[in-house]
């Protein structure tokens, strides 16, 4: 069979006109003064151009182009020419919409299981390499934690009353100034001096205490690093500058549900230590100023002044604990009023452990954080 | 060879016909959580190259989605696992006191990235060269930009030593010296560009500190807040003072666009305008007006029509590129022999990660 083409030989720029001449297997190309080939069918590939022409290059030769006008082509060799590549691999064998509706049937699962995978794989994960994993992420905290004798001893028995198991490896104080507690990998949890000085009563500290408590008993920190790790991968895990990191892990998020569960521990614990949840619900509403019986008696005297401050303080709990209504409620509702509660501390512990960070004179001072 | 209707560049497109393309594009990319992503690029370029005419034919793109995707997962790979080992080594030292180390790694990795981004930089141009036919040839590089990618740091630290003085210095020198080592053909490209064309243009950013400060003081006199020790109150309602914030900022952030723009058109204007491929003059004519046209033209595109408009601002792109593109001079088709420059075949995986454009 026979038909008129134009060609580029990819080797200069000049456009040739041609006769392409061929049989079952291959063809050649005649030109005025010139003649190539022969090339195999099977190796030409058809390109998608619009336009008036069909154009086909060659396997292993770049630059190499025959095109003819798309309505000349006799019917003979039009069986022989490779068909248009338009999508690209299977989707065009199978059609645009068929493929997809398996691409997003495979897009579903990947979601499903990208999003609850952590939750999965956490509790599978053994105890003692997220043991070693946590030490060698946390150390010493960079010398910070606080201790006295005295504070110190108050911290152990707020610990053993609240966490009478040992089901933390660990539990310390930190100087910084922030309002924050947090658990780290390897069942460490940190209150943070800042959150010490703002609470009113032990009870508060004990509440906090225990919601920290559930999340390493969820293991919800293993899964919260494991959805970071996670997303590093996806998002090429070039987001993040070294300086936002420390915040990320302060603050590794855990989700609503897990947050919720974290709180039912926290008033379980309470309620078998004996320990009042009021002081706990009152410390939420003073976290959140939206809350009734706060906002409304707020002025702007100069005498409020630390008000706005304690305000600004507070948004470092509320960036990983998100304080709400609700929350505030779930732990008022579990105060039993028939029960007599039992502070969580005595007055002089719990001095002992609000002045533990200032009387401690070998913790790395509060400026020294290196954020 | 001369040009009849008097521009060798030329496009023909629609977006009638383009739509069809993103359109799929955007529900393939959808589907496959954005791994079509560099298929889609693919079938884009391929539809505005073979759309785009110089002199008596079309350009033809030859680049391929799966070579993209190579290079993205070659940068996951090279660049990735390095800084997935950052993230978290970084936190550990910051939490263990090791400060120090921290912000020496943290520094490491910041000289590393903007290292591979001048790389990036260069090699992009390289690698849309080499995928770029026309007549059955190519262009490319025979360098890889390794060295590029030092000059790129040195030019860009010592041009803002200064007072950011030196800044048009460093991107005139870098065009330059980015577009001596390509070629089309058998030819190398030659740029001399010259600093002073777009200088003044350039002294306009100096303005941008007072409009910060601008901005630092009605938002204390709009909302109150502390300056030093200084509490500040203010008796506007939330509402106003919101607004009147709101108006000033889209305001400077406007004019800093404006001044971007202006700088941005005078740029390309002598850099496209001293490029010259054997007998081939070139020259950019977009004005800053143009460029303002191009620039509400795709806000409107997008917020008109909730944001769909999005995928169809690479062919606008495109079209106002070609559409100002103007060569004169003349060609050899004999003397324009295939490309001997090897290519890459990792696409643009470092330009992609990092989210650069080319130009
Ligand atoms: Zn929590």
């Amino acid at each position: 069979m026979e038909a008129e083409v134009w060609h580029y030989d990819g080797r200069n720029a000049n456009r040739w006109g041609a006769r392409l001449a061929g049989d079952a297997t291959s063809f050649r190309l005649i030109g005025g003064s010139w003649e190539s080939g022969p090339y195999a069918w099977a190796d030409l590939a058809a390109l998608d151009l619009p336009g008036a022409d069909a154009v086909f290059g060659l396997k292993e030769a770049p630059g190499w182009r025959i095109g003819l006008p798309q309505d000349a082509i006799p019917d003979g060799l039009a069986a022989l020419l490779p068909r248009k590549v338009r999508y690209g691999g299977f989707i065009d064998r199978i059609g645009l919409w068929k493929a997809s509706a398996v691409l997003a049937s495979i897009a579903a699962l990947a979601v499903f299981v990208g999003v609850s995978a952590p939750g999965w794989i956490a509790p599978v994960v053994p105890q003692s390499f997220e043991d070693n994993l946590g030490d060698a992420m946390v150390g010493d905290f960079g010398g910070r934690f606080c201790a006295t004798p005295q504070g110190s001893a108050a911290l152990k028995a707020l610990t053993t009353r609240i966490d009478p198991d040992a089901n933390a490896r660990s539990i310390e104080v930190a100087n910084i100034p922030m309002v924050n507690a947090v658990a780290l990998p390897g069942r460490r949890i940190v209150i943070f001096d800042g959150l010490l000085q703002q609470a009113k009563s032990p009870d508060e500290v004990a509440g906090v205490l225990g919601h920290e408590l559930g999340h390493v008993e969820h293991r919800d920190t293993m899964a919260a690093l494991l959805r970071q790790l996670g997303l590093s991968v996806i998002l090429g895990g070039m987001n993040g500058t070294a300086g936002s990191n420390i915040n990320a892990l302060l603050s590794l998020s855990y989700g609503r549900e897990a947050e919720h569960e974290a709180d039912l521990t926290a008033i379980a614990k309470m309620r078998a230590a004996n320990i009042s949840p009021l002081p706990t619900a009152d410390f939420f509403r003073r976290m959140e100023p939206a809350l009734p019986g706060k906002g409304a008696k707020r002025g702007r005297n100069k005498g409020e002044r630390s008000d706005l401050e304690d305000e600004a303080q507070a948004l470092n709990w509320l960036a990983s604990h998100p304080s709400s209504a609700s929350r505030y409620a779930l732990f008022a509702d579990a105060h039993d009023t028939r029960r007599t509660y039992a502070p969580a501390l005595q007055p002089s512990e719990w001095r002992a452990l609000r002045t533990m960070c200032a009387s401690d004179k070998k913790v790395k001072p509060v400026g020294a954080f290196g954020l | 060879m001369e040009d009849q209707q008097g521009s060798a560049f030329g496009f023909d497109g629609t977006w009638r016909e383009y739509a069809p393309i993103a359109f799929t594009n955007l529900l393939l990319t959808i589907v496959t959580l954005g791994f079509y992503r560099f298929w889609a690029t693919t079938r884009t370029r391929r539809y505005l190259w073979s759309r785009t005419r110089f002199i008596d034919d079309r350009l033809e793109w030859t680049g391929t989605g799966k070579e993209l995707f190579l290079g993205f997962l070659m940068v996951l790979v090279l660049l990735g696992l390095p800084f997935l080992f950052l993230q978290f080594g970084v936190q550990a030292l910051v939490i263990r006191g090791f400060a120090g180390v921290a912000m020496g790694t943290g520094f490491a990795a910041f000289v590393l990235i903007f290292y591979l981004g001048g790389v990036a930089r260069f090699r992009a141009v390289r690698y849309r060269l080499s995928r770029t036919y026309w007549h059955g040839i190519r262009g490319g590089s025979d360098d890889g930009g390794w060295k590029y990618g030092w000059s790129y740091m040195w030019r860009n630290v010592v041009g803002m030593i200064p007072l950011y003085l030196m800044v048009p210095w460093a991107m005139i020198s870098l065009w330059n010296e980015r577009w001596n080592k390509m070629s089309f053909g058998p030819h190398g490209f030659r740029c001399n560009a010259r600093v002073k064309p777009v200088f003044k243009r350039f002294l306009l950013f100096y303005l941008a500190p007072f409009l910060l400060a601008i901005i630092g003081v009605a938002y204390v006199a709009t909302i109150g807040g502390f300056i030093g020790s200084v509490f500040l109150h203010t008796n506007y309602p939330p509402v106003i003072a919101a607004i009147a914030l709101v108006v000033i900022i889209v305001g400077i952030y406007a004019l800093l666009g404006l001044i971007a723009l202006a700088y941005y058109a005078a740029f390309l204007r002598e850099g496209i305008g001293a490029l010259r491929l054997e007998n081939l003059d070139f020259q950019f004519e977009a004005t800053t007006d143009d460029w303002l046209k191009l620039f509400f033209g795709d806000i409107l595109l997008v917020v008109g029509t909730l944001g769909i408009g999005w995928i169809f601002l690479q062919y606008r792109h495109w079209k106002f590129f070609i559409t100002h593109l103007e060569a004169y001079g003349e060609i050899d088709l004999n003397a324009l022999t295939q490309s001997t420059t090897r290519e890459s075949q990792h696409g643009e995986g470092l330009l992609d990660a990092m989210d650069v454009g080319a130009f």
